[in-house]
C-alpha cells in the first residue's frame, strides 16, 4: 500500500513538474512582449499553487489530466526553438571545418603584384 | 609609392601577426578563467532570481536544501538559465542540476559537445 502510494505520488510530482515546464515555455511562446509574459507566468504559477495541498490521489490524477488537456488545447503552433538546437535557425549552419583542413587567408597575392 | 605601400603592409602584417599570437595565447591559456567566468555568470543569475536570498548563494549551495526552492521554482530557474545561455536543457538533465557549479559544468560540457558534433560533420 505505502510503497505503491509513494511510487504513484512520485510519478505525479514528475508529471506536474514537466507539465509546468511545458506550460511555462508555451506562455513565453504566446507572449509577444516580455512584460506581458511576467503577468502570464505569475498567473500560471497561481493556478498551479491553487491545488498545491490536494491530498487525494485520484483527484490529483484528474487535475493533472485536465491541465494536460488544457495545455494541449492551447499549444502554440510555432514555438520558439533555441537557434542551435535541432530545428532552430542556426542548426548546422556554418559548422567548423573538419580537422586537418587549413584556411590560407593570404595566398601570396600581395607578394606577387 | 611602392616604398610606402611596402612599409604599410609590413606594419599591417606585423600587427596582424601579433594580434593573432595574442588570440592564440588567450584561447589556450584562459581555458581555466573562461570556466571561472561561466561560473560567475551562473552565480550572478541565480542571485538575481527573486525567490532566492542573494546572500545565501554560493557555488555549491544546493538549490532545494540550501536555497529552499520547490520543484516549480527550480523549473523557473532552469528556464532562466536556458534563456541566459541560449541552450536547451532536457527535462531529465534539468533534474540533476543541484547547484551553481553543476550548472556551469553542464553548460561547458554541452558547449563542447556542440563543437565535437560540428567537427564530425
Amino acid at each position: 500500500m505505502s510503497v505503491s502510494y509513494i511510487a504513484r505520488r512520485a510519478a505525479q510530482k514528475e508529471k506536474v513538474r514537466i507539465l509546468y515546464r511545458r506550460a511555462l515555455k508555451d506562455t513565453l511562446n504566446w507572449a509577444v512582449h516580455r512584460h506581458l509574459f511576467y503577468q502570464d507566468a505569475s498567473d500560471l504559477r497561481e493556478r498551479f499553487e491553487a491545488n498545491k495541498n490536494v491530498e487525494d490521489l485520484d483527484t490529483i490524477d484528474r487535475l493533472i489530466a485536465d491541465a494536460e488537456g488544457h495545455y494541449n488545447k492551447f499549444r502554440h503552433p510555432d514555438p520558439y526553438i533555441v537557434p542551435w538546437a535541432p530545428g532552430g535557425s542556426k542548426f548546422t549552419r556554418n559548422p567548423t571545418p573538419p580537422s586537418g583542413i587549413e584556411i590560407v587567408y593570404n595566398y601570396g597575392r600581395e607578394d606577387n603584384d | 609609392m611602392q616604398n610606402i605601400r611596402n612599409t604599410l603592409l609590413s606594419h599591417l602584417r606585423l600587427g596582424n601577426l601579433t594580434w593573432k599570437r595574442q588570440m592564440c595565447a588567450s584561447s589556450t591559456s584562459t581555458n581555466d578563467s573562461s570556466s571561472k567566468i561561466l561560473l560567475d555568470r551562473v552565480v550572478g543569475l541565480v542571485k538575481k532570481f527573486d525567490r532566492i536570498d542573494a546572500k545565501m548563494v554560493t557555488e555549491t549551495a544546493d538549490f532545494r536544501k540550501d536555497l529552499s526552492l520547490d520543484s516549480l521554482d527550480r523549473v523557473e530557474l532552469v528556464m532562466a538559465l536556458e534563456e541566459e545561455f541560449a541552450i536547451e536543457i532536457p527535462e531529465e538533465e534539468a533534474d540533476k542540476l543541484t547547484c551553481c557549479a553543476d550548472v556551469a559544468k553542464y553548460i561547458a560540457l554541452s558547449g563542447d559537445k556542440g563543437k565535437t558534433t560540428e567537427d564530425s560533420l
